[in-house]
């Protein structure tokens, strides 16, 4: 099955590991000190400090037994600083235990992730597939190169040798030598061995994946120890607390900072772009010393005439203006003809509200700039080890070598962290600069709540068409929302051909077998700072898409899990999440008080499908939802527990997507400003949640965002199940569903 | 001057009376397992023990704790074998990370009073502490886990 995509990889590979060879590597010297230099150097201390084996850019074999595998995500949450390297370990047949993981600090294309244009960029859920094929190679070249090496040394042919955890055997003879010690008579030779697909292990025959290795970073999760960005500490380093304008484009044009500069510890008070900073011995001080700031801004932003209100009802009637067309996200066949000759057309239309992270971790950066502002040392929690470089050197005016970052463990991303220009390191940079010393910047909750890059707004037009024999023939998604990522980073967006995969993904619903179908960007201006969130453009576009199915299915009158069944017929990992999961909810039990709905939402490649139990109190309005069940196919599972702890945490936040996450801008201000008006689930506010991954022999992919377009869907499916009301607007409030009901 | 006991040793640390204990144990002491997360007592990433009771760090002067006893996740065991710590390993709660001191010295409190909470009663104590990657389900778990161990000896 995987055989045709694999041989394109080995091609590949057979460049990466010669560029590899000529690039930047790592190898562990024979202090065990981990040094990033480049090859020339590598070698250098390879021979200074033994022979540890250097065979590709992924992994070093040290005299000592160590074996460093090289991990180019970062780690916020998802697992795969320890499920990805594992790939590799298994296919080596490495001792875990000496298994020491190193993050990519660096910014090189060789160790990028293809779907992001070579950029090191943990996003999208795309790690593991993105690596999986390389990292399998990886090891297996490295394995093959120390067996054939071993063949060589002991004088007996490679068939009679195997291998156990970092130890190559020769069975007949009982002789066997350690991993390490092979490398330190191993040369690299000038072409790696060939390894066909048949040769790697098969689905299901690995010594690690598939039997829950325990996650790396835990234990100091558990104990406090874990460093996230928040946490740095260097020497001489003072603090800044920066007043942020409150609508974009703004600067200060007065500053009153007298209260503030007598305010014992703080050493300067700084004019920053967007902004004001007050520096100060302490963090304390710094933030007294900014409530004490009296600043006139400019005023003068386009932005200050930003409603939400008013801003979705224009993305509303460019939704549902027929003359205005965008681009196509995915298309096939063509749809004008089956709409022209409908015998029933159908169409409904879908909003939702912009959202905000809320990760946990507040926006923090520590930055010291050197060499006249052309160089900097940066220490952050970030989702792009290359972003944060390459935007650090535009910033600075400088060359991305001038940067060196240390990315450290992320308070939660949920694509907080993917921009590339990161205002709160060019803030933390701008005041180093300026002062010359290292500088922490901590936003405080309220500043990233008022200007962080959030989940845009968007209104969705719904269209379907039915023959005279009942099929659906065609169907339209037209998605009205900014263009998110030309703001993210104009420079990906400029290799993107106007596909705006941030604001259109999962309009593709491409588990259903629609003849004539459309999805397609209908471009609105963007009227506030946006961004990623996590399940991308998923937690509103399958909103509309799967409520749009249940009113067909509705119309039809047909049961709305036959009707998905029926679009899916030839998708047989579709008919299968459909069966699990309706079989987890036993979905044609009737119930007394309650009513079920269902979304089948997956997310990219991965497959999902979730219902929803629900209440709804006909008085206020509000949903309870008592039971969420959601299943998942992200093929070949790679750490299963891990994968359930995935899911249940995608539910919970989809959960909080559907039911209350909202930010409103009135005059280009946003009006929340903290947990207590930025309300995110509790513990006290969730249902039962029922998970089930399901793993299947298909390549591995992403497990971090299925739940946000699953979840949405069968809430408000559940929610017309039980009153009969269509709420169309997301999250799903109390007035809204009360509205609903009343229509 | 701020002087009170942290994870067993006297302190004494030249800040200005009205800073937050959060900021005291985070910058000045450079004990950084507790967080900040809202600054407002809302989230609870900040909780350490006060003299024993779950308290948000961030909304505590220093003022306030003068010769009191404060316990950090770095102080509720050496070397994490605290069995909460042992089981949020066990049970795999974490994902990525943040809230979890906040978590695990919030549960603490829970069991120091309650060993054998019924699981309305984990719910009802933990709610004070968000965990926006959504563990909570795990947080449960591993509370109930050191409960059953504690029953069990």
């Amino acid at each position: 099955m995987t055989k045709q995509t694999y041989t394109t990889e080995l091609a590949s590979n057979r460049r990466e590991f010669l560029q590899g060879l000529s690039g930047l590597t790592i190898v562990i010297g024979s202090t065990g000190l981990i040094t990033a230099c480049s090859t020339a150097e590598a070698q250098q201390i390879a021979r200074a400090g033994g022979t540890d084996l250097t065979a590709n850019i992924w992994v070093t074999i040290g005299t000592n037994d160590i074996v460093t595998i090289q991990y180019p995500g970062t780690e916020m949450g998802q697992g795969t600083s320890t499920s990805l390297p594992l790939v590799l370990a298994d296919e080596l047949d490495a001792d875990w235990d000496k298994v020491v993981v190193e993050t990519v600090t660096f910014h090189d294309e060789a160790y990028g992730n293809p779907f992001f244009f070579n950029m090191l960029y943990t996003a999208g859920s795309l790690t593991v597939q993105a690596y999986f094929d390389r990292f399998r190679l990886a090891g297996a070249q490295t394995r093959r190169l120390l067996v054939e090496s071993a063949a060589t040394h002991w004088g007996v042919p490679l068939t009679e040798l195997e291998t156990e955890p970092s130890v190559v055997v020769h069975p007949a003879s009982g002789q066997q030598l350690s991993y390490g010690e092979i490398a330190n008579f191993t040369e690299v030779p000038e072409t790696l061995p060939e390894i066909a697909d048949e040769e790697l292990k098969a689905y299901g025959a690995h010594r690690y994946l598939g039997s829950d290795i325990p996650r790396r970073d835990m234990p100091s999760k558990a104990d406090g120890s874990a460093e996230f960005g928040i946490d740095v500490q260097v020497p001489n380093m003072v603090y800044a607390s920066v007043l942020r304008a409150p609508v974009e484009g703004e600067s200060a044009l007065e500053v009153d900072d007298n209260t503030a500069r007598s305010i014992a510890g703080v050493i300067d008070v700084l004019v920053v772009p967007e902004g004001v900073a007050v520096v100060a011995e302490t963090y304390e001080a710094s933030k007294w010393g900014k409530e004490a700031l009296q600043v006139t801004w400019s005023e003068d932003s386009s932005f200050r005439d930003a409603n939400l209100e008013t801003d979705l009802d224009e993305s509303l009637r460019r939704a549902e203006d027929m003359s205005l067309s965008g681009a196509a996200w995915r298309s096939v066949g063509d749809i004008t003809e089956p709409f022209a000759t409908a015998a029933q057309v159908m169409e409904a239309t879908y909003l939702s509200d912009p959202a905000y992270h809320a990760q946990m971790e507040p926006m923090n950066a520590t930055a010291h700039v050197t060499e006249n502002g052309k160089a900097a040392e940066l220490w952050v929690s970030t989702q792009t080890q290359s972003l944060s470089i390459l935007g650090a050197s535009e910033f600075l005016e400088t060359t991305p070598d001038k940067i060196t970052l240390h990315p450290m463990f992320i308070g939660g991303g949920f694509g907080r962290r993917g921009l590339r220009r990161q205002k709160y390191a060019e803030d933390a940079m701008y005041i180093s600069r300026a002062i010359g010393l290292p500088v922490k910047v901590i936003w405080t909750r309220e500043e990233d709540v008022k200007t962080c890059a959030f989940r845009n707004a968007a209104a969705q037009l719904m269209r379907a068409a039915f023959d005279s024999d009942g099929n659906l023939t065609g169907w339209h998604h037209r998605v009205a929302a900014p263009r998110v990522l030309e703001y993210m980073n104009p420079p990906r967006w400029e290799k993107s051909n106007g596909r705006d995969v941030i604001a259109m993904l999962g309009s593709e619903s491409s588990r259903y077998d629609i003849p004539n179908f459309l999805a397609e960007h209908i471009e609105t201006e963007r009227r506030s700072r946006v961004g990623a969130w996590r399940g991308v453009g998923t937690s509103y576009t399958k909103f509309a898409a799967e409520s749009f199915i249940d009113e067909l299915a509705i119309a039809r009158g047909i049961d709305s899990l036959e009707f998905r069944q029926n679009l899916c017929h030839n998708n047989p990992r579709a008919l299968n999440i459909l069966a699990t999961v309706a079989e987890m909810a036993d979905w044609s039990r009737p119930r007394d008080n309650t009513a079920l709905g269902l979304s089948l939402a997956g997310y990219s490649r991965t497959f999902g499908g979730g219902i929803a139990e629900v209440s709804v109190d006909r008085t206020t309005g509000i949903i309870t939802v008592h039971n969420f069940w959601l299943a998942a196919d992200a093929g070949y599972l790679l750490q299963p527990s891990n994968s359930q702890a995935q899911l249940e945490g995608n539910v919970v936040f989809g959960i909080s997507n559907t039911l209350k996450e909202r930010l409103n801008i009135q005059d280009g201000v946003v009006q929340q400003s903290n947990y207590y008006d930025y309300q995110v689930m509790r513990m006290n506010e969730m249902p039962n949640i029922e998970v089930r991954a399901i793993s299947t022999n298909n390549p591995p992919t992403g497990m971090g965002e299925i739940g946000l377009g699953s979840v949405s869907g069968a809430i408000a499916n559940a929610v017309f199940a039980a009153t009969g009301a269509r709420v169309r607007h997301l999250p799903l409030t109390p007035e809204r569903v009360l509205a609903a009901m009343t229509t | 001057m701020a002087n009170f006991t942290l994870n067993g040793q006297t302190v004494d640390v030249p800040a200005d009376p009205n800073t937050p204990l959060l900021w005291v144990i985070r910058e000045h002491l450079k004990y950084t397992g507790t967080k900040f997360g809202c600054g407002v007592g809302q989230c609870g990433a900040c909780t350490v023990h006060i003299n024993g009771s779950a308290t948000y760090s961030c909304l505590t002067p220093v003022a306030a704790i003068e010769g009191a006893d404060v316990t950090t996740i770095e102080g509720l065991s050496e070397d994490g074998s605290h069995p909460l710590q042992k089981a949020w390993v066990a049970e795999e709660v974490s994902q990525c990370g943040y809230c979890q001191s906040g978590q695990i010295m919030r549960a603490a409190d829970l069991l120091a009073n309650n060993p054998d909470p019924s699981r309305e009663e984990i719910i009802a104590h933990m709610s004070t502490n968000i965990c926006r990657c959504g563990t909570y389900n795990r947080i449960i778990s591993a509370i109930q886990r050191v409960a059953r161990e504690a029953g069990d000896d």
